[in-house]
């Protein structure tokens, strides 16, 4: 966790974000915390349906005049943002939090160009010409590195490759120089080799406008390469906590080793074996007793009673006192972890350990 | 884009002449005999025949076809019988090219039949079409931002209501009541556009709302269902999350990509109408391309029903190119495509 | 095509007979009251889109309501019918434009007439002998302005062809081949100062009472004739002008004709009161009657053809309403023709006769508010008038007396029959009606109702398979010469393709014969006596089943003064005497 800088520039506090339905209370993200500083990044992990994105939908307020419930304290700077009104909520989206989404091309508005989309953006939080608005999209095209930008800031995104399209998708989010930028998945829809290259170019430009990144992902390569601290959530719930190196290298949440375990490592040696998380992630409408993960646990055993069914555990620090949270039964996690995951998902890392 | 709607157009023009021709055929495979209609109450056989010919209707049916097809090009002059017309110029109708025929129970070329009857079917046609567009999108629109509310659900059950309504009840009530018995508005009669621009509009007021009040319903209930659809796009979260205001999110976002399918939609209903709204124009007598298609049926007036069979595909053809160029302009992904 | 009674009204002198039960003010009576004979206001003329005038030429004008009002108004005759509501005085003619009701010589083939001096045309010039041969001239002209009444083409003394067409083919046919017919024409029709001559080829004893009741023999302004282009000209003769032009979707206006002089009328004829009298087609007969219901504004000047719709009726007990009500008998009346071909046994034929209820269809259609009994074919304001002496069943029909006949014909029963009839929600109700009497007697019905546009034309088909049709008919002038011989002489209606106003296929030598005799007849007396025989020979034949006489029943609005309707005016307002406040 970034303690260099004095406060987080977000703090998320307790959120809760409940969808009634006909059918119960859809319980999409329950009681999660964390925080951002400026200038640092922060990766949130988990499968489809875990909450990740619904929790960053509501930093943004896009939950308001829905009957989704939400509750705890979002704090912006300083600022609730889930006590402020409506019209000061809506002067902060796209000017103080950004947000950057998965499908560029269903995410920008097919009937306009391109140059009008992000000169709208300027333009909502910035009272200037249409003309000025536009030098600033065709400016910040160019900074996203764009070729010709003066040109193709009246192509239509479909005019645009992918690549291209998150670009200017990037530069739409940034045109105001928010504090906080969310980025959904901004990979997913992507060729691999433009993957990298996004990437690369958000880091770019945090450095340069110093801004608090939130990276919603599945994949723990782009946590890797970008995230200065990772939540992985599970079921709604954040289920371990911590900076990135230390998440990475001593994951103690079987949820987070599995989630380790399915990632194919190109770099590797041939020995790595890939192993899926066995079952499907849980209902939110009926999350399973206990621990969220227990149907899905193949260490729950190693837990003594029925503890795992029964009881959900705390999110608590680790054993060591390290900066890293978790929320686990399982006593002798590391050990469990050495011995059984790291083995069979990286051989050659178990060997240096040994 | 031109080549394509010079390829649509000569493919429209090709249609024309096949449902020209398919008329005819149908027409003539008719149970009557026009020639029978047309001479009188009490006719011999051969005064029969006699009007037959007068008519041409004694010609083979191509024959016939090929004369009035040649008429659209060059135009033809009536009576038929050329020594007639030569011996008694007073007698002599001149149709210009394109001539679409003569009818003998309007007493008149079906062109000029068609040309009264056309600014009254289009008046109604646009000025209920006007009514429908801003009534149904309105409440559409209403009943969408408030999905759910009582309004929402009000709108809703009222447009199911007069959609389920039939055309000439409601136009039977107008008339009754808001016309003739509490006398709110005259009883409708056509005035021309050029003679009083506000009797024209006044005068239409009752039929066409009597024929918007369907469409308003349909389309209310369809811009609601397109709109709630639109909202849920991806790009419309896009202009959310960059803190676009809630009428500018409407209008520029989520309206733009919900008109696209009404567009088609309004622009083939208004082709249609534009060919005549038969009931309404019944109901308040308004002698537009509708009732005369029914009057041309009853009457056995051959000319007029090609006439306007014709004129009713030109429409549809029209609208269809119209509605794809619009689909262009609205759509930059089919234009630049 | 023209027996549709809802497209076509008939021409012709029916009887405004009084319908007591509804008619407040009685007869084809006036709205009584105060009778100012002061020239006035605005009369309005409604009419309804789906019976707009077709034509307003002379010469081609077949529809009664239409021929009574160009009479009264534009278009003077040689003789016409007074606007008396008297049923006989109603239908006799007196002088209009000629000095007398006509002589006649030669056994009724030849007859003459003198015009009156000083009778003039809208431009002032006076009216010829030589217009009158003119107007005459144009029913000859069948394949430029077809349509009209064209009696005069079987009648006048002109040769035929062999296939019975008129070596004459009227005036605008200029070339070699028709000079013979025009020559013969001019032999047949001729002028001597303000003398017209005709000679017809067989007697016409009836010749005042057609003229009187058709505009066929009016004279005509050659200079003005434009053929079909002239179908809605008028070029007035009478008391008013058409302002402008006819518009035939909404109507026209007719004002005074400042060369009309009245001293040449007569105000048993034309009092031409209203200054000015706007005829307007509106939507439908619903309206109307809501219009004159409601009486505001214009309407309450307003005179209609329409009658009342039944689904109005209901709103006619008012004493405001009622005292605006006319009810008078029809000109029309409707029957059922019987397919001779395919009810080949006359026994057959009279169980079904006897087994007919008209009362069921009656009730079934709107009760007496709506139609009259009929005894015949022949309306009863027709010359020489009598019950058919075949049709004396109880009105309700007599089911044993047609069970036992059936069983006298030795037919298998249920005798299977097919009924068509024009199809409308009231005339499906009615048919039913008549197929429970019928099956009460042992037939076994099928009924096949035919929507109005295509009724005609499926059951003028020889090869139909109905076995009895609905049919209306009215006579075109108060003569049954003009009923039965149409409807019923084969010789004229059956060709290969069509059997026209024939539909049951009778063709009987006796009563073609007797139809000869009227046809031949020199005096009235003795065409009235044919054709009396002549119907009582389609009544032993049980050719047809006379079912009812319609019931007009008409509303004015409450300026209207002077109301009337009358038999000369085929039971229509008669726009002779009407006036308004």
């Amino acid at each position: 966790m970034s303690t260099e800088q004095s406060r987080s520039y977000l703090t998320v506090r307790d959120l809760v974000v409940h969808f009634p339905t006909s059918d119960g209370v859809v319980k999409a993200t329950d009681g999660l915390s964390y925080e951002v500083s400026r200038g640092k990044t922060l990766g949130i992990v988990g499968e489809s349906g875990s909450g990740k994105s619904v929790s960053s939908s509501a930093i943004l307020g896009l939950h308001r005049g829905t009957n989704a419930q939400v509750s705890g304290e979002i704090l912006l700077d300083g600022v609730d943002l889930l006590t402020i009104s409506d019209e000061e909520m809506r002067r902060k989206r796209g000017k103080d939090v950004a947000m950057i989404f998965q499908d560029p091309l269903s995410a920008m508005h097919p009937y306009y160009s391109v140059g009008n989309q992000i000169a709208e953006a300027y333009r909502v939080h910035n009272n200037v010409s249409r003309r000025a608005a536009r030098a600033r999209a065709i400016e910040m095209l160019d900074r996203v590195g764009i070729p010709q930008p003066s040109r193709r800031v009246d192509d239509y995104p479909h005019q645009f490759s992918g690549g291209m399209r998150q670009r200017a998708m990037i530069a739409m989010s940034l045109i105001n120089d928010p504090g906080l930028l969310i980025a959904d998945e901004p990979t997913t829809a992507l060729d691999v080799t433009v993957q990298a290259q996004i990437l690369d170019l958000l880091q770019d430009l945090q450095r340069e406008f110093n801004s608090a990144i939130i990276i919603i992902t599945h994949d723990l390569g782009v946590v890797a390469e970008m995230a200065d601290d990772v939540l992985v959530m599970y079921g709604g719930r954040a289920v371990e906590y911590g900076p990135t190196a230390e998440i990475l290298v001593r994951p103690e949440m079987p949820y987070t080793w599995g989630l380790l375990s399915s990632v194919p490592d190109v770099t590797g040696d041939v020995d790595a074996k890939l192993i899926p998380i066995p079952g499907n992630p849980p209902s939110l409408l009926h999350p399973p007793s206990g621990c969220a993960f227990h149907p899905r646990c193949t260490h729950r055993d190693k837990v003594p009673g029925n503890l795992c069914f029964t009881e959900m555990p705390e999110l608590l620090p680790v054993a060591d006192g390290r900066n890293h949270t978790k929320r686990c039964h399982l006593a002798n996690p590391d050990e469990v972890y050495a011995v059984e995951v790291l083995p069979a998902i990286a051989p050659d890392l178990a060997e240096e350990q040994r | 884009m031109f080549a394509y709607i010079v390829r649509r157009a000569v493919i429209g023009v090709a249609l024309l002449i096949v449902m020209s021709l398919v008329t005819f055929i149908l027409f003539f495979s008719g149970a009557f005999d026009p020639a029978r209609n047309a001479c009188g109450k009490v006719c011999s056989p051969a005064q029969i025949e006699q009007t037959s010919k007068a008519l041409g209707y004694d010609k083979p049916i191509l024959t016939q076809w090929g004369s009035f097809l040649a008429g659209i090009v060059v135009g033809r002059d009536y009576p038929l019988d050329k020594k007639v017309r030569e011996e008694n110029p007073d007698l002599v109708t001149h149709c210009a090219a394109p001539c679409l025929g003569y009818s003998m129970v309007n007493t008149d070329t079906v062109n000029n039949v068609l040309k009264s009857a056309i600014p009254i079917s289009v008046s109604i046609a646009l000025v209920a079409f006007v009514f429908w567009i801003i009534g149904g999108l309105l409440f559409g629109i209403i009943a969408a931002m408030t999905k759910g509310s009582f309004l929402d659900r009000g709108i809703v059950g009222l447009s199911l209501i007069f959609y389920a309504f039939p055309t000439f009840v409601v136009g039977s009530l107008l008339l009754r009541f808001v016309a003739i018995k509490w006398q709110i508005f005259a009883l409708p009669v056509y005035v021309p556009l050029t003679q009083s621009p506000g009797l024209w509009f006044t005068n239409l007021i009752l039929p066409a709302v009597t024929l918007a009040l369907f469409y308003m319903a349909a389309y209310a209930r369809m811009s609601r269902a397109f709109i709630i659809e639109a909202s849920t796009e991806d790009y419309v979260r896009t202009a959310k999350a960059k803190g676009v205001k809630k009428v500018p999110l409407m209008f520029k976002h989520t309206l733009r990509a919900a008109l696209t399918p009404l567009v088609t939609m309004a622009g083939l209903d208004l082709a249609i109408l534009l060919g005549g709204a038969i009931i309404t124009e019944d109901v308040f007598g308004f002698h537009g391309l509708g009732l005369l298609a029914v009057t041309s049926n009853s009457r056995q007036d051959l000319p007029t029903i090609v006439g306007i069979v014709l004129l009713l595909s030109t429409f549809v053809i029209i609208a269809n190119i119209v509605v794809d160029i619009l689909y262009a302009y609205i759509d930059p992904r089919v234009r630049l495509d | 095509m023209t027996t549709n009674r809802r497209r076509v009204a008939v021409v012709g002198a029916i009887a405004a007979l009084s319908v007591g039960a509804l008619a407040a003010c009685g007869g084809a009576g006036g709205s009584g009251g105060s009778s100012s004979s002061a020239a006035k206001g605005t009369l309005y003329y409604l009419t309804q889109t789906s019976a707009k005038p077709e034509h307003l030429d002379p010469q081609r004008v077949y529809i009664g309501r239409d021929i009574t009002n160009l009479s009264r108004l534009v278009y003077r005759q040689l003789v016409t019918f007074p606007d008396s509501a008297d049923k006989t005085a109603g239908v006799t003619p007196v002088p209009d434009l000629a000095t007398n009701t006509g002589t006649s010589s030669n056994g009724a083939k030849t007859w003459q007439f003198t015009l009156k001096d000083g009778v003039k045309w809208q431009d002032g010039k006076a009216i010829t002998c030589d217009d009158l041969k003119y107007g005459a001239s144009r029913v000859f002209a069948q394949s430029v302005i077809p349509g009209g009444p064209n009696y005069l083409v079987a009648y006048l003394n002109i040769p035929t062809n062999k296939d019975g067409s008129s070596i004459y083919a009227g005036p605008y046919d200029k070339s070699a081949a028709n000079q013979a017919g025009q020559a013969a024409f001019d032999k047949a029709v001729t002028c001597n100062g303000n003398t017209i001559t005709y000679d017809f080829k067989k007697p016409w004893p009836d010749f005042p009472l057609a003229i009187a009741a058709l505009h066929m023999m009016d004279p005509y302004r050659q200079d003005k004739d434009q053929g079909d282009k002239s179908n809605y000209s008028v070029f007035s003769d009478g008391p008013y002008e058409l302002q402008g032009t006819w518009n035939q979707n909404t109507g026209g206006t007719f004002v005074r004709n400042p060369n009309y002089d009245a001293a040449t009328d007569s105000t048993t004829v034309r009092k031409a009161l209203p200054n000015k009298i706007v005829f307007q087609v509106t939507s439908d007969a619903e309206t109307i009657a809501d219009r004159l219901i409601a009486d505001t504004g214009n309407d309450k000047n307003a005179v209609t053809d329409r009658s009342v719709p039944s689904s109005r009726f209901s709103q006619l007990n008012s004493d405001s309403v009622k005292s605006r009500l006319t009810s008078v008998s029809s000109p029309y009346i409707d029957y059922l023709q019987m397919n001779m071909k395919r009810l080949s046994n006359p026994l057959v034929r009279q169980a079904l006769y006897e087994a007919t209820s008209p009362q069921a269809w009656i009730d079934a259609g709107g009760g007496s508010k709506a139609y009259l009994p009929a005894h015949s074919i022949v309306n009863p304001v027709v010359h020489g008038y009598q019950p058919n002496p075949a049709f004396n069943a109880p009105l309700s029909g007599d089911a044993a007396k047609a069970k036992q006949l059936l069983q006298q014909a030795g037919v298998k029963t249920p005798y299977p029959i097919n009924f068509m009839y024009e199809k409308t929600t009231t005339a499906d109700k009615q048919a039913a009606a008549l197929k429970s009497s019928w099956e009460q007697a042992g037939f076994k019905v099928t009924l096949t109702g035919i929507d109005a546009d295509n009724y005609y034309s499926t059951i003028q088909k020889p090869s139909n398979n109905g076995d009895l049709y609905w049919a209306g008919w009215g006579a075109d002038w108060p003569s049954a010469i003009t009923v039965t011989p149409p409807l019923f002489d084969g010789r004229i209606n059956l060709t290969k393709t069509s059997s026209q106003n024939d539909y049951g296929q009778y063709n009987s030598p006796a009563f073609n014969k007797l139809v000869d005799e009227a046809q031949n007849a020199s005096t009235l007396d003795a065409q009235t006596t044919a054709l009396q025989k002549a119907d009582a020979q389609l009544g032993k034949d049980y050719a047809y089943v006379p079912l009812e006489n319609q019931v007009f029943n008409l509303l004015h609005g409450s300026n209207v003064t002077n109301y009337l309707q009358t038999p000369s005016s085929n039971g229509y307002p008669d726009l002779g005497g009407i006036n308004v406040k």
